[in-house]
């Protein structure tokens, strides 16, 4: 629980401490190098699923990334020996339409991804991780005793938390989760809204020890969106690699990175191979199990 | 090495041959008004070059030729003593000084003899009488050393409210912060915005940037010696100041008149007090506490004319709170010495020293069903007898030894989850001990050129109990997989460093006005601080040297012009340096540093390198007093695995600092100071292109040059204004007015740019200019003393 905590905590203490300001000022940035930018999420759930390729943008550019066509994708299972190949679509996304008895991902299978585009061969591995199990979402009404926000306003509609109760596995083995909430089908994907955690905990905070039953706060706050009656609070809890958690960490540390105490800005790794002479690939490939549940707000 | 000892001790040898028939007297050297031992008092035969100075005790030992003699004691701002010498077999004379009538509310920048900027062996030094300090406007109108320093040429900081201060490119780690021979840890209350270091008890501060003398060791950029008043000794003394942000008390008095005396000194803030009005009823910040206090205190008792001990202790604490977390951090040190004189050629002082750091991190649910500590402290135990030889009026060696214990416990953590399961992690605690050795000798070779050369040894040894770790290689920039780990029993030794430091000066005074100095050091620092954001935080835990982690070495040399005009009145000097540093830290990319028993795994060493022109002017008397100070500098790192394996600019690198300071004192009772600051922009790490990745957009650069941007260059106007009001003769009570305005035309500096994703609207990415002072600041202080 204490990566989270720790960056509210140094904003708090920047809140009160300091007659700092921010604004949002306009400079001259370099033009980069082209990227491919892979986008590979995959999970266990019964929809389509989508591979994004995309050129990566001006830095200031608003508009969406241009999507790549004419790569070949093709997702094979080294565990079970089969390909799967994902077709182009628009946008840069290639699809593979799950069939009525279809899976393609299995709890510990491993994963091979090959990208080949203008001539280049782009790989990654990865493992799928074992799920987690949700007991339950709780509402509960935000009347500020919480410690977070305001009281009610009688007169305005109640506002409600959802709390997710989950459970680790305790053993030996670090467990890695990225959660994702939605509300009434919209996935709460603000940069701070990023909510991944160790064991059910905010931290990798000696592994075995920390092994936890159940999840705890920050990571089972779901954001601390408020929600209203009526309201359908969905939660993905995916399993996933260590190295995808880093990347996660990693990311979000570069997307909002200032204040006195920001950490040297890097750049995020990768787990896709680029052959030397070709444009470099860049982005994610991650496979995972997910665990789901919903609530509506009565 | 061998060449090294056995030069030195050739240079030894050949010194008693001019040490026969002669007659030695030795002493202290006071203030008549409150017992303070005077330091830096010229004492030398009337009419000739022979002389010396008195100590930071305020010794002195002066060789004379013949036992019929007048000795002259000079002090700026002070009256000159004779003392006449007649053939007795008296040899101590303990000399008291009064200060000058005329000139009493004038300042004095240096309580030096006037002509040490050109004469003295000393170079790449600075020393800020507390005088002077306080002249100074300061933030908030609340005079603060560090900051003070931070106005001298070849210091600088990673901005402003970043705690700590860089000197000639090196790291706010690399800085010896002694407070009465005591190292401090973190200097800093309020992040970078205050010193621990309470005015009110301070005497006199001294930074050492190059020609580091053999007594000082353990971090290689600077010494900063900052010594404590020893409290009045003749009658009682009360300062006291009602400011903006602080308020500050300091009695001091004596126990036995003229033998025993005291300081006692505290502050505390009320910005929790200042910050509640403003704060909404419904904010959870409503119950904060937020303040930072600090204790010091000092005794000294003059047994008899040889012995004298003192005693002085430090305690301070940030403390931040709020419903649902908890965060404190502070310092605690103490310090006994002794002071012998075993006669009048041979002084000793001994010191034993006790510092602890440590801070607390606390977060708990409402209800308490949850919470998490963490905690961690870094102890130092030490011993270091330290002896003077004033061998003759051409030779004053200087030896002794230090051992000094290191205690650091990194983390520990207590965990108590849902359902009452707790889990308590306690990192194993990591033992090290710093010896070491030293002797240096300064020499008057010819009237006009002296040298001072010497050699620290320092052996330290990485010791159990604990558990060493052995990394297998990997691609660079990435942490180190574990190899095998080895446990090691309680004092079982796991790693030895033995390094010579040799160290060297020289001075050729040209003529009564100007001199060429040089010097060269190496230094050793067997401890850093693992900190890989902009400002280090309070979070921030040492490493010891390991069987991983290398020792920090520094090698430096330097070269110097200094000349004085106008009858010593304006001081000016021209610095060149170069330093080069091994083994400093650097972090793999996405590092895990907290909480992390292997985070040596983690830590990169690389190069460092350093140069620059420091360009000095001060006018040290008179209406008009003050200084301007411009360095053109460059520091650079290189580490394997980060920016291509090129050379890139240190975060706090600044090609360009111009610092002034300037003091009117208009009347008796009016005074006013102005400072401008204008530095070139620190680097950053710009992006030059995005990535998009589960809709989120990450900065990337294409280019991976770490540092590849300026922000804005950082320049600021300061002015301040005292007002003394009238004195009523048949009182003691004087009081004070001060006001000051910080940052007066209002200037948003950047602290730092930033980058990210607009919070509404993902896609649009943006640059942030991050200022941590935005605005100007007023402040008005009352300052009172009887």
């Amino acid at each position: 629980m204490f990566k989270k905590n720790f960056k509210i905590s140094f904003l708090f203490i920047a809140i009160i401490s300091l007659s700092s300001c921010e604004d949002v000022v306009q400079i001259d940035l370099d033009k980069g190098s082209p990227l491919i930018v892979i986008d590979a999420f995959i999970n266990n759930l019964r929809e389509d699923q989508v591979i994004k390729i995309t050129s990566n943008s001006d830095y200031f550019s608003t508009s969406n990334p241009t999507g790549l066509s004419g790569a070949s994708v093709i997702l094979s299972d080294l565990t079970s020996n089969k390909d799967y190949t994902f077709n182009y679509t628009t946008d840069g996304k290639y699809v593979y339409a799950l069939g009525v008895n279809d899976t393609i991902a299995k709890t510990n299978h491993n994963y091979k991804l090959t990208i080949s585009l203008n001539g280049a061969t782009y790989i990654a591995n990865t493992t799928q991780k074992r799920p987690c199990g949700i007991d339950s979402i709780s509402v509960i009404l935000n009347d500020g005793s919480f410690g977070f926000g305001p009281p009610q306003d009688p007169n305005q509609p109640k506002k409600y938390l959802c709390v997710l109760f989950a459970k680790d596995k305790v053993d030996n083995e670090t467990d890695f989760y990225w959660i994702k909430t939605y509300r009434n089908d919209t996935l709460f994907n603000s940069p701070g809204d990023l909510n991944v955690n160790v064991d059910g905990t905010g931290g990798e905070v000696e592994v075995a020890s920390t092994d936890s039953v159940e999840f705890t706060a920050p990571s089972t706050l779901l954001g601390f969106k408020d929600y209203y009656q009526n309201d359908i609070c969905r939660v993905e809890v995916n399993s996933i690699t260590r190295q995808t958690y880093n990347f996660f960490v990693q990311a979000q540390a570069q997307i909002n990175n200032g204040g006195l105490f920001a950490t040297t800005p890097e750049n995020v790794r990768t787990n896709f191979s680029s052959p030397k002479d070709k444009t470099k690939a860049v982005g994610w490939f991650s496979i995972s199990s997910v665990a789901t549940k919903s609530v509506q707000i009565k | 090495m061998n060449k090294i000892v056995s030069l030195i001790c050739i240079m030894f040898l050949g010194l008693n041959s001019y040490s026969q028939n002669k007659f030695t007297i030795s002493g202290y050297v006071k203030d008549a008004k409150n017992g303070e031992a005077l330091v830096g008092v010229t004492i030398y035969k009337k009419g000739s070059q022979i002389g010396t100075s008195s100590n930071e005790y305020g010794f002195y030992s002066l060789t004379l030729p013949s036992s019929t003699d007048t000795v002259i004691f000079s002090y700026i701002g002070y009256k000159n003593y004779s003392l006449a010498i007649d053939n007795s077999t008296k040899k101590s004379f303990n000399v008291e000084l009064a200060e000058e009538g005329k000139d009493l509310e004038e300042v004095v920048i240096s309580s030096e003899r006037e002509d040490a900027n050109v004469k003295s062996m000393e170079m790449s030094v600075a020393k800020l009488d507390i005088k002077q300090i306080n002249k100074i406007p300061a933030l908030l109108g609340e005079v603060d050393i560090v900051r003070a320093i931070q106005l001298l040429p070849g210091v600088t900081t990673a901005g402003e409210g970043a705690s700590g201060f860089n000197v000639r490119g090196g790291n706010v780690d690399q800085n010896l912060i002694l407070l009465d021979e005591a190292p401090v840890y973190n200097s800093s209350h309020l992040f970078g915005f205050f010193s621990v270091f309470n005015p009110d008890a301070v005497k006199d501060v001294k930074l050492i940037k190059g020609g580091i003398p053999a007594q000082y060791g353990g971090r290689v950029s600077s010494i900063l010696d900052i010594r404590m008043k020893e409290g009045n000794s003749k009658k009682l003394a009360v300062n006291g100041g009602i400011g903006t942000i602080f308020s500050r008390l300091s009695i001091e008095a004596p126990i036995i008149k003229d033998k025993m005396s005291f300081i006692i000194a505290g502050r505390r803030s009320y910005i929790d007090a200042l910050v509640k009005p403003f704060v909404k009823s419904s904010n959870p910040l409503k119950n904060t506490s937020f303040y930072f206090y600090d204790l010091t205190a000092k005794l000294n008792y003059k047994i008899n004319d040889r012995n004298t001990l003192f005693a002085s202790g430090y305690f301070g604490r940030d403390v931040f709170g709020a419903s649902i977390f908890k965060f404190n951090w502070g310092n605690g040190t103490g310090t006994v010495r002794w002071n012998h004189i075993y006669n009048s050629k041979l002084f000793m002082n001994v010191t034993a020293f006790y510092s602890n750091y440590d801070y607390l991190l606390q977060f708990s649910s409402n209800d308490g069903n949850q919470s998490f500590k963490w905690t961690s402290n870094v102890i130092n135990y030490s011993i270091k007898p330290d002896f003077t030889y004033y061998l003759n009026s051409k030779n004053t060696i200087r030896f002794g030894a230090q051992v000094l214990m290191y205690d650091f416990l990194p983390y520990k953590t207590d965990i108590t989850f849902n359902g009452g399961a707790t889990s308590n992690v306690k990192a194993e605690k990591r033992y090290g001990i710093e010896s070491s050795v030293y002797v240096g000798n300064e020499q008057k070779l010819h009237p006009r050129f002296s040298v001072e050369y010497g050699l620290r040894l320092s052996n330290y040894n990485f010791i159990g109990k604990g558990t060493a770790y052995t990394f297998r290689d990997t691609i660079p920039n990435t942490a180190l997989p574990l190899e095998s780990s080895k446990s090691y029993k309680n004092g079982e030794n796991i790693k030895t460093y033995t390094i010579p430091e040799p160290r060297f000066s020289a001075n050729y005074t040209i003529n009564q006005k100007s001199s060429i100095k040089a010097s060269y050091n190496r230094m050793a620092q067997y401890l850093q601080l693992i900190s890989n954001t902009a400002a280090s935080t309070p979070l921030d835990v040492y490493t010891l040297a390991t069987n991983n982690t290398k020792p920090l070495i520094a090698d430096q040399g330097s070269i110097g012009y200094f000349r004085n005009f106008f009858d010593n009145n304006l001081e000016t000097s021209v610095e060149l340096y170069y330093k080069y540093m091994q083994n400093q830290l650097d972090y793999v990319d996405n590092a895990n540093l907290f909480i992390n028993p292997q985070v040596e795994s983690e830590l990169l060493q690389g190069l460092g390198r350093a140069y620059g022109a420091e360009f000095y002017i001060k006018k040290t008397k008179g209406k008009v007093n003050g200084w301007i100070s411009y360095t053109l500098s460059r520091t650079e790192r290189l580490v394997r695995g980060i920016s291509n394996d090129e050379w890139f600019f240190s975060r706090y690198d600044r090609t360009h600092c111009l610092n002034t300071s300037v003091n009117y004192d208009i009347t008796k009772r009016w005074n006013i100071s102005v400072n401008f600051v204008y530095l070139t922009g620190t680097p950053g790490t710009f992006p030059n292109t995005k990535i998009q990745v589960q809709g989120y957009n990450i900065p990337y650069n294409t280019d991976g040059i770490r540092n590849n941007y300026r922000i804005t260059p950082y320049h600021r106007l300061d002015m301040g204004a005292t007002f003394a009001f009238k004195k009523n003769e048949t009182r003691r009570y004087k009081q004070f007015i001060v006001l000051s305005v910080y940052n007066v035309y209002n200037r948003r500096n950047a602290f730092s740019i930033y980058f990210r994703s607009n919070e509404q609207n993902q896609n649009q990415t943006e640059a942030v200019r991050f200022s941590v002072i935005g605005s100007i600041v007023p402040a008005i202080t009352y300052n009172f003393n009887f």
